[in-house]
Order: structure tokens, then sequence, then C-alpha cells
């Protein structure tokens, strides 16, 4: 497959239309739900106009359209969205999981859910606590992948919670429970290898099988608590390696918010990692280049492929295709081989509006073909 | 031995505030319904508080988006910024920034403290404040002041709002701190948490004081944290092992932080007093206090409600002299 340089991909959730929202719940769509699907229709073409269940959704009978057909079509846009945008790289945005970590855990045995916990600011994920021994019911994301690959018209990225992030964020009441003094910090470490490894082995490398049989040749493992502990940065590569051992696909992993620093060198160990997607952008300030960071892999020698976070998730502000095409060019600098380097958000855009991620992504790959021109003119 | 027992912070939103922030994200809440939602969920904390028999009492502070954000949106000299780890968890704080040498905007804490704090007596409700050291050490300082310059003045700013605080009827604060045992000051930044601290100290007067410690082992910075003039300090015992805490030069009220936030799994009180008891033996101080290691808002709530059950029965039991189910 033939790439241009600084290819362009997501890296994971997009907001969830309102239309989406309601149409899954059965409730009639209001004015402004229409609006939207009829604009965000008009601008990417992801249904025919003529379809007779898009005319219901669109009538005051909105409600007899079947919630499993609005959630296909909540896959479709997300997907036709990101393709519009130029994206070389592509999924639905997530579009049929209720969140990362839920939407997983959801399949596995031996957790209890719990309750909300704050993230940050209002938003809030429901925890679970590993009440037992961890397994399967069913390999998960078949059913979206599926629906995806017969329509894809770009190669298709599929994001994986990893092993690591489904143990941090859950209570690991079982494999700590069980062992005499769990109090103790060197308790806590072992019991949490244990769940790491339960959670690869158990549920995630069986569903990455699956997937892998399904067709799917691109996975990301997204870890964004890989830096939570920076004592355990050795778990996240041996969660990595535990749930991809013998899987034929290419893997990158996903990690943001983390001190990068802290989990170098035990990252390194993480064999059959090709990519490493990265946040950069929130933390790349005036007093701050944060793309300085990516002289860590150089320190280690390490030449895999970075994802390069050039967009902040968390503000609506979009970045300028200057400012896009100057952190990559920054980052290639570093790095010191501009092919090294995709380009993307620094993580899911689900927080900004389906709008405004629109432009920050716009801006991506508007970005991109500057530095892709600026390096073509320094090279000519 | 007379024993105490609090929240030592944030405990977490029930899931009526849970749903009710997230659909006024969604505009199908009002700012007046949430409003109403935390009015009556600070009413539930503090219900369960008095179930428990806990002293002082705090309302929850289930308002506060992070320890920083009232002050960060109210103090001119201020930005808020980037959503920034908060030590190691799973949640955030926004890390604010710091333009110029802050400065204080007079009334503007009131409206994030507990709104049913105001029916409680005066040495009953507790003020929890961010500790200068943590502030000044999680800010992103682009004022230009050194460090130890801004670990003092925020700690008289800080003053300044326990003065207006104690106005407002509050006689007992509790500063968080846990910058002091994951990175612990050293020369002139010592200094500086020691002169901050007596800025504190002087503006709290006759009420009660507590600095408390969580997310890393106190041992190292304890004769610091012993020195300074607070009525009792608190420790992280997820973090610390009590036997190797110095015994302080002067003795003071310790606080136990015996629930730990980071499980779901009930803590055995018979083993907590047992704890307890070993280090008072040793340590001798004025008094004990019992609380969760960490703010509770790292839990669900049901299982936060359940943990205070478990702090209360081991209170209890070390009234008793640590005997009796």
């Amino acid at each position: 497959m033939t790439r241009p340089l600084f290819p362009s991909q997501e890296i994971g959730s997009l907001a969830r239309p309102r239309w989406q929202l309601l149409g899954q719940r059965g409730a009639l769509l209001d004015a402004r739900a229409r609006t939207e699907l009829t604009s965000w229709n008009e601008r990417i073409h992801f249904l025919p106009s003529e379809d007779p269940a898009l005319k219901l959704l669109l009538s005051e009978r909105s409600t007899e359209v079947p919630a499993a057909t609005v959630r296909d079509w909540g896959s479709l846009f997300g997907l036709r969205y990101l393709e519009a945008l130029g994206l070389d790289r592509v999924y639905d945005g997530e579009a049929r999981r209720v969140e990362m970590y839920e939407a997983a855990v959801r399949h596995m045995e031996g957790f209890t859910f719990e309750g909300h916990v704050r993230s940050f600011d209002q938003k809030y994920y429901l925890k679970a606590a590993a009440t037992g021994p961890v397994g399967l019911t069913a390999p998960y994301h078949l059913e979206e992948f599926r629906f995806l690959k017969g329509l894809a018209k770009q190669e298709l990225k599929l994001p994986v919670t990893g092993p690591y992030t489904i143990a941090d964020w859950s209570f690991n009441e079982h494999y700590l429970g069980r062992r005499p003094g769990w109090k103790h910090r060197a308790a806590r470490r072992e019991a949490q290898r244990e769940f790491v490894e339960a959670v690869a082995r158990n549920a995630i490398r069986p569903t990455l099988k699956a997937l892998v049989a399904a067709g799917c040749r691109v996975v990301q493992i997204d870890e964004p608590a890989a830096g939570t502990h920076p004592d355990e940065a050795e778990l996240v590569a041996a969660g990595f390696n535990a749930a991809t051992e013998g899987i034929d696909a290419e893997f990158s992993m996903h990690i943001c918010f983390s001190d990068y620093r802290s989990l170098f060198p035990a990252l390194l160990e993480a064999k059959r990692c090709s990519q490493w997607a990265l946040e950069f952008a929130n933390r790349d300030t005036a007093d701050h280049d944060a793309y300085a960071e990516l002289e860590l892999l150089n320190e280690y020698g390490d030449h895999r492929a970075v994802g390069l976070g050039v967009l902040d998730v968390h503000r609506d502000a979009v970045e300028t295709p200057e400012v896009v095409r100057d952190r990559i060019l920054r980052a290639a600098k570093v790095l010191g081989d501009p092919s090294r380097l995709w380009v993307n958000p620094d993580c899911g855009l689900r927080t900004r509006s389906l709008e405004v991620a629109w432009q920050k992504l716009t801006s991506l790959g508007q970005g991109a073909r500057l530095a892709r021109a600026e390096i073509a003119g320094s090279a000519s | 031995m007379e024993v105490s027992a609090s929240l030592t912070g944030s405990f977490p939103r029930p899931e009526s505030v849970v749903a009710l922030t997230r659909d006024l994200d969604r505009g199908r809440a009002t700012p007046e319904q949430v409003e109403a939602g935390y009015r009556s969920a600070e009413a539930d904390v503090l219900r369960i508080e008095t179930e428990n028999h806990l002293s002082p009492r705090t309302g929850g502070y289930l308002r506060w988006p992070d320890l920083f954000r009232p002050f960060a949106t109210s103090w001119p000299g201020f930005e808020v910024g980037p959503i920034t780890r908060w030590f190691e968890t799973n949640t955030f704080y926004r890390q604010p920034i710091l333009k110029h040498p802050p400065e204080r905007t007079p009334g503007a804490l009131a409206r994030w403290l507990p709104a049913a704090n105001g029916a409680l007596p005066a040495a009953e409700a507790r003020a929890v404040l961010p500790g200068p050291y943590t502030f000044a050490g999680l800010l992103d300082n682009e004022s230009g002041e050194t460090f130890p310059s801004l670990v003092y003045r925020i700690g008289r700013l800080l003053a300044e709002e326990l003065r207006e605080l104690r106005t407002l009827g509050y006689a007992n604060f509790q500063f968080q701190e846990p910058l002091l045992v994951v990175r612990p000051p050293e020369g002139p930044a010592a200094e500086s948490v020691r002169a901050a601290y007596t800025a504190l100290g002087e503006a709290a007067g006759p009420a009660d004081t507590a600095l408390w410690t969580f997310f890393g082992d106190a041992s190292p910075v304890f004769p610091l944290l012993s020195s300074l003039p607070m009525g009792l300090v608190g420790i992280d015992l997820a973090e610390t092992v009590p036997e190797e805490l110095p015994v302080p030069a002067s003795p003071r009220g310790l606080g136990f932080g015996c629930i730990d936030p980071r499980t779901t799994l009930l803590e055995d009180p018979v083993e907590l007093v047992r704890l307890v008891q070993a280090t008072v033996g040793r340590l001798k101080p004025t008094r004990v206090h019992l609380g969760p290691g960490a703010p509770l808002d790292l839990l669900p709530y049901a299982p936060a409600t359940r943990k205070l059950g478990v702090l209360a029965a081991a209170r209890d039991r070390l009234g008793r002299g640590g005997e009796g189910s």
C-alpha cells in the first residue's frame, strides 16, 4: 500500500451525534437532531437521501426506525466522516461502544460494576471490580468490525483497550484479596501482574484472535493508563506481549497524558508493537517543546514508527495548519527520519463537538500537506 | 485514649449528581437542577458523616472539580491549564497556570463550600484546602517567581482565605499535601514550607488544623511535618510503614490514613486497631485521628460509603481500648 509522507490516522472515539443517541433510545428526534442529521448527510453523504428509513427517522415517526438500524448508521457516519476528512487509516469513532473500558469489560467474566468514578471535571467512567477469575463471555468488537470491513474505503485500524488499562481502571479484589498482607506494596504489585496477565490471556488475546480471523489486519492497543504507575511500566509491556502472542497483525500502542520517560526502557520489551501513538499537543506550550520528548526514542535506539499527537483533544481552539505543520517538522527533526511519522489527534476526539473535531482534523490534513511540501522543498 | 475519625477530602459524587452533571453537559438539565442536586447530595454526605459519628464533618466537597479549581478560577494571576494526571491515579486535574504573582479575590471561595455545612456548629465544619507546597508544586509557574517564594506567597494567600472562612463559621482546617511526601522539599523549599505553615498557623488562631499527606511515604519527611504548627499530621498507611516513622521531637496529633480508596476490598478493623495501637505506643501522639488514606473520591459512592463504616468501626474499637466487636 502506497502512503504519503506523514500519513494520517484517527485515534479512537468521536462524539456521538444527537440523532444517534436519541434514535438508539427510541426517542423522537427533535428539531436539533434532525437538522444535525440532515446537514451532516449533505456534507459527507453517508446515507442516500431517498432512503425510506432515513426519511422515516427524519419524520414524526422516527421512533419506528429500529435501534439497530440507527446504531449501524452511527457507525457508518463515523466511518464516512473520517474518510471524508481524507485520513489514511480510519475506524468508526467507536460509535457502538459505550466507552472504551466498559465496552470491553461487559464482555468479560469475573467483573462486577461498582459505580461511577470521576476522571476529570464532569467526565466519569463506570468502574468495575474483578471479583472472580477473569474470563471471556464472547469475543467483542467483532460485529462492528465485520460491519465496517464491508464498507470501508480506507484501511481500518481497530482500537482495542489494552490489558494494563483494563486492570488499572478496575479494582483488583480477586487477585489481591486472596493474598495475605494485601495492603503491602509488594503484594499489590504481584497481584496486579497476575490481573494484567489474566486479562491479556483470558480475554483480550482470544478477542484479537477472533478479530484477525475475521480479517482485521491493523490493531491499536490503547493503554492510556500506561503512565499511571511508573514502576509498573514492565506490566504494560508484559500485558501487551501476552495479549498479542502468536497473532499475525500489525500492532500499535496508544499512550497519552503520561510521562513517557518513566515508561522506558521497560516499554521496549513490547516487541510486537510497531508504532507508538502518543499525545503531545496538550503539553506543547510556548515554554515547553513537547516534541523534543521524542529524543527519548533516539536515546534507546528505538526506530519504530510514531503516531504523533498534533491536536489537543481537550480544547476547542482549533490548531491552524501552520501549527500542525510546525509540530510535525519539529518531531521529524528530533527523530531524524520523517518517514517514521504518522499524524493523529492526541487521543479520541469524543470530548469535542463533531464540528470542532471536523475543523481540527481538517487542519491536521492541511498541516500534513504543508509539512510534506516543506520537506519536499528542502530536499529539492 | 480519645480517638476521632473524619473524611479527609472529597467524597465521590453520588450517581444522581453524576447523571445531573452529564445531563447538564448534554443540555438535558439546567444549572438550577444541578445546584439542587449538589445541595441534596451534600446533605446526604453530611448525614452519612453524622450517622458514622465522624467529627469534624465536611459535606463531601462534591463540587470541586479538583483541589485547585476554586483558586485557579478566582485568584487573579491564574489561568486554568491542561488536563494533568493526579499522581498515580486515573483521575486528572486541570493544571493552574500562573502568569503573574497570584493575588486573592475576597469572597470567591464561599460558593464552592458545601451549603449544608452552614448548619453545623463552628467546630464541626471542616474546610479542606490545598496545602501551599502541593499547590505551588503542581502549578505551571510562568510568573517568574522562585519556587520557595511562591510556596510562601500561596501560604499567605491561603491564610487570608482561612481568616475569611473563620468569619463564615469554620473552625477546623485541613491542608492537603500529597506532594510533601511524593517529592519532599529540601533546602530553601523546606524553609518556605515552614514559613507558609507558620502563616497558616497564625491565621488559624484557636481553630483546629490538620495537614494531611497521601500517595507517598511520610517517614523521610516526618521530622519536618511534625515540626509544623498544625494540630495533627495525617499519613497514608498504604504508602507509609508506621514502624519506620521516626519519633518526633515534640509530640503532636497523628492522623492514620487507614482506609485505602484505591481498593474496594474492605479493611479489617481489628487489624487496623492493632496497627494504630502499636504506632501510638511508640510515637506517643497527643491525639489520634483516623481517616481515609487519600480522598475517597477514587471510589464509587457505594464502596466509599461502605469504607466509612469500617473507619467508624475501627474508631469505636480503638476508643474501647481495642476490645469488643
